[in-house]
């Protein structure tokens, strides 16, 4: 393969890395340009064969003796019968076992490297509505904290930020690239929304025991938010009717509108809203209580949304509800407490719950520094009901589908991007370490931060004084 | 005094009563045991209260069940005596005796009830923040028995706890080492014979550099870690001083004319505590991150001739492994919870079996309600990060820990003559699908999962929607 019919891969993948709404939203930030694919990207070249391991595609049966091969950054072939291309390196799977790469649903990684220190936290800013913040903007491509999430099989994260009523625009990222942008497989993914706490009961997430009034002042945002979208709409259904869609900030104040009156000025955060508004970026709305969610449904049939949930802990009370409007929900961290009036086994069994419901879920860890103990929160849920079997799905193709890029990612199928890994076990065992981890079919190396210090002082001479 | 007993239950008075008669008569110079519930040394003998704790279970067996016993290994196909609540046998080849009361273990695993070495559960508040060195501060006097973690904490596997004051001070005050006797009145929850302890803290918490002080209030001493070293070494130094006035007056009023009675010392209840520590009487427990204040702490220790027991959370205990091995301290830890704060930028997951490769005694804690809920899981990530043995590994959340809180002579692992204190798995402790059906202390049921209010019991009672799937009997 020459290195230009590389480099006409490496393009066309990254033009599928846009979805339609990275292209329309162009005509907004003035920072969309540089979100464009680079032709200088380093073109992934190298051939893999993973031998005779246990293949799990988790789309499809299981594989015994089975192989993977990895070309120009693709899963070339997968199964039991596959001849080694002459040019491969070849990786003994004996006894392993290969799996997609792991999609942590929520994740702050990027954007916050130490969180009680300032300086490098991009997390929250300031104000209310933030719909035009990008997170991928922040994002650190050389924080130390990526190499650790991967070491349990993390290839993907979304990452977003949060904070007030809009927190900004989360982004899906593969966990390895020189640049932020590089990482991006989408860099708008959906926008952060946080639907007020209301309601009584205290516990996490739900409100109550706060000062007199606070109940009036959740109501206030409530209102809030629900003007904000009436703003949206509005401003959304303007730019319809004035066919100034495409328009950039440069050509609105050159434009005038019909009847000779000047033409509204660009507004950016309503021009990051014209998506969401208009169904085509979801919204993702973190929330815990029944009562939070309900809320949302509200504001989805007004404004015609497309809800994602995220966090739910209490989504298993309206796990019918949210299957039938095939609403899908973020769930975890399974670390959390309960509820003060809670079941003891809440936060565990919420999963299952809704799987067996028909919600379409995925897991996220909603940290940065825990990120790799996403398939140990997996592996609580599945102790307490979640099937083993969907709780892998939770991990890999579920998100794919949920964040849209399940024709690339999510399971070990040709033509998919070479993001896998090799594992001695399952997983979602403790006990289980991972071998090699692929992302865009380049060998990741597994050292990282703390695996570095282990070396170092398990280096130290004896006897210390 | 009865004002000390503040939040305590009416059942303290009894106590108190019991206690204070004995405490008049005593001449030693160390007064530790004339202030009740403080110490768990006095409860043990104290007769009022063994009346809190109901009679432990009288004859049960477990049988056929995988049992972990953390001491001598693991037998596939077990049983485990109990009777009067303490283990009376435990192999593969024991017989039922007639009338006891069976659980099957089939299919189950059997460990050691999980002892939690670091938890703040049950505790009404953790800090007294106004000065630096509280040692005179007690958690017993604020113990609840109605704080819905207990419960959870059993439905994980977890039999005692060591409950410790927060990290606000250099000198936090008295601990609690707790059994999980969850639905009794709160001194029954006192871990009888338990040796007493204090907590230590040091670095930012302590310096409470991350806390701006009150509007209009100033900053508060120490704010350096140098200040810290300073306030532990006045701390111990008043405490010298204390104990030779005490010492003074025991030879005074022993040399002392018939019908004359010297002057004694004025009694300083924050003094008492820390002359216990120089005397080796009370465990000190100290929160700790960094290396330098690990080994400054070690310093100050043996300049005053005592031992830290333990090292808490310790992050970066792996730099100075064998300082604290030299120094025969404890280290209890856990593998995440890092790069939260400057001082845990170094933490590694690692760090328990590095610190156990160098023959430091290793415990994996819980530090918050929510993680000691898993605290099996946890054990195991000592597996995946360093590759401790899997007995290792579960040895550091139940013997290890019994032994760094001298308890280890009662519970910490199966074996005949210790209490009854087991978690029942419905798989391996390890495994990711396993999770706890039964826990009993003292060899009795304190937490089933078959009559246990879960999610799809609190849904058919709601009858918001029948599950489709039953999950477990």
């Amino acid at each position: 393969m020459t290195s230009g019919l590389s480099a006409i891969i490496v393009l066309t993948a990254a033009t599928q890395m846009l979805g339609a709404q990275e292209v329309r939203s162009a005509a907004g930030p003035p920072s969309a340009e540089r979100r464009a694919p680079s032709a200088e990207r380093r073109a992934p070249s190298a051939v893999y064969i993973i031998r005779n391991a246990t293949v799990v595609p988790v789309v499809g049966a299981r594989i015994a003796n089975g192989s993977v091969v990895i070309r120009a950054g693709k899963i070339e072939a997968v199964g039991a019968n596959i001849t080694a291309p002459q040019d491969a390196t070849v990786i003994d799977g004996t006894g392993l076992f290969i799996y997609p790469g792991f999609i942590d649903s929520g994740t702050q990684l990027g954007l916050v490297e130490i969180s009680s220190v300032p300086g490098p936290t991009d997390l929250e800013e300031l104000g209310d509505f933030n719909p035009h913040d990008v997170a991928l903007t922040a994002v650190n491509a050389h924080s130390e904290l990526i190499p650790v999430a991967r070491i349990a099989g993390i290839t993907s994260a979304i990452t977003s930020p949060n904070g007030g009523l809009v927190s900004g625009q989360a982004a899906l990222i593969d966990l390895a690239g020189w640049t932020g942008d590089e990482m991006a497989v989408r860099a708008r993914v959906g926008m952060v929304m946080n639907y007020p706490r209301v309601g009584g009961g205290g516990g996490r997430g739900r409100g109550g025991g706060g000062p007199p009034g606070e109940g009036d002042a959740t109501d206030r945002q409530a209102r809030a938010l629900a003007r904000y979208l009436a703003d949206a709409r509005a401003y959304a259904d303007m730019r319809g009717r004035l066919g100034a869609g495409a328009a950039n900030a440069a050509g609105a104040a050159a434009a005038t509108g019909t009847a000779g009156t000047a033409r509204p000025k660009t507004n950016l955060q309503m021009e990051a809203m014209i998506p969401v508004i208009r169904g085509e970026m979801p919204a993702i709305f973190d929330v815990e209580s029944a009562a939070q969610i309900r809320g949302v449904l509200a504001l989805a049939d007004s404004f015609k949304l497309k809800v994602i949930l995220r966090g739910a802990s209490e989504a298993w009370m309206l796990a019918d509800t949210l299957a039938a409007r095939k609403i899908p929900v973020i769930v975890g961290p399974t670390t959390e407490t309960p509820g003060t009036n809670d079941a003891y086994d809440a936060v565990y069994a919420n999963p299952g719950v809704l799987a067996r419901a028909g919600v379409a879920i995925a897991f996220r860890t909603n940290s940065a520094s825990d990120t790799r103990n996403l398939p140990y929160n997996a592996a609580l849920a599945t102790a307490y009901g979640l099937d083993p079997d969907e709780a892998l799905r939770a991990l890999t193709i579920n998100p794919a589908r949920i964040w849209g890029v399940a024709d690339r990612y999510g399971s070990l199928e040709p033509g998919k991007v070479a993001n896998l890994f090799v594992a001695t076990g399952d997983p979602l065992d403790v006990r289980t370490t991972v071998r090699h981890l692929f992302i865009r079919g380049e060998l990741v190396p597994a050292t990282d931060r703390h695996s570095k210090l282990y070396e170092r002082f398990r280096g130290r001479p004896k006897g210390g004084k | 005094m009865s004002t000390r007993i503040g939040t305590s239950c009416a059942l303290a008075c009894v106590t108190l009563c019991a206690v204070a008669p004995a405490a008049a008569q005593r001449t030693t110079t160390t007064p530790p045991g004339d202030r009740p519930l403080g110490n768990t040394a006095v409860v043990a003998t104290s007769g009022p209260l063994e009346a809190v704790v109901p009679p432990p279970a009288r004859l049960v067996a477990i049988t056929n069940a995988t049992i972990m016993t953390a001491s001598h290994g693991t037998i596939p196909k077990g049983t485990i005596i109990i009777r009067d609540g303490k283990i009376a046998a435990v192999g593969a080849d024991v017989q039922v005796p007639a009338g006891a009361q069976i659980i099957d273990g089939a299919g189950k695993y059997v460990t050691p009830g999980i002892i939690d070495a670091h938890s703040h559960s049950a505790s009404e508040t953790i800090n007294e923040g106004t000065n630096s060195v509280v040692a005179e501060v007690r958690m017993a006097d604020v113990l609840r028995q109605d704080a819905a973690a207990l419960y959870r904490e059993l439905a994980g596997g977890v039999t005692t706890l060591n409950i410790l004051h927060g990290s606000a001070n250099t000198i936090g005050g008295q601990n609690v080492v707790a059994k999980i006797r969850w639905g009794l009145p709160a001194d029954s929850l006192l871990f009888a014979g338990a040796p007493p302890g204090i907590k230590f803290a040091l670095g930012e918490n302590v310096r409470r550099t991350n806390s701006p002080p009150p509007p209009g209030g100033a900053r508060r001493y120490p704010f350096t870690r140098m200040g810290v070293e300073e306030t532990l070494r006045d701390a111990f130094t008043r405490a010298q001083e204390y104990r030779r006035e005490w010492q003074a007056y025991d030879v005074a009023r022993r040399r002392a004319a018939k019908g004359v009675q010297p002057v004694p010392p004025r009694r300083d209840l924050q003094l008492d505590a820390l002359v216990e520590v120089l005397e080796g009487k009370r465990l000190v427990h100290c929160h700790s991150y960094r290396a330098d204040e690990i080994l400054m702490m070690l310093r100050v220790a043996k300049d005053f001739g005592f031992r830290v027991a333990t090292f808490q959370h310790v992050l970066e205990g792996y730099k100075v492994a064998d300082e604290l091995a030299a120094a025969g301290s404890g280290a209890s830890t856990f593998a995440d919870s890092w790069a939260y704060k400057w001082e845990a930028w170094d933490a590694i997951p690692q760090n328990a079996a590095l610190m156990a490769e160098r023959g430091v005694l290793v415990t994996i804690n819980s530090d918050s309600d929510e993680r000691a809920r898993r605290l099996y899981q946890e054990a195991a990530k000592a597996m995946h990060y360093g590759g401790v043995s899997e007995d290792e590994a579960l040895k550091m959340i139940t013997l290890n820990a019994a032994l760094q809180l001298g308890i280890d002579k009662q519970v910490g692992s199966v074996d005949v003559g210790k209490d009854a204190d087991l978690a029942i798995f419905n798989g391996h402790p390890f495994a990711p699908a396993s999770r706890v059906e039964m826990t009993l202390v003292d060899g009795r049921t304190f937490f089933d999962r078959r009559t246990a209010p879960t999610l799809e019991s609190v849904m058919e009672q709601l009858n918001t929607r029948r599950p489709r799937t039953p999950v477990v009997p």
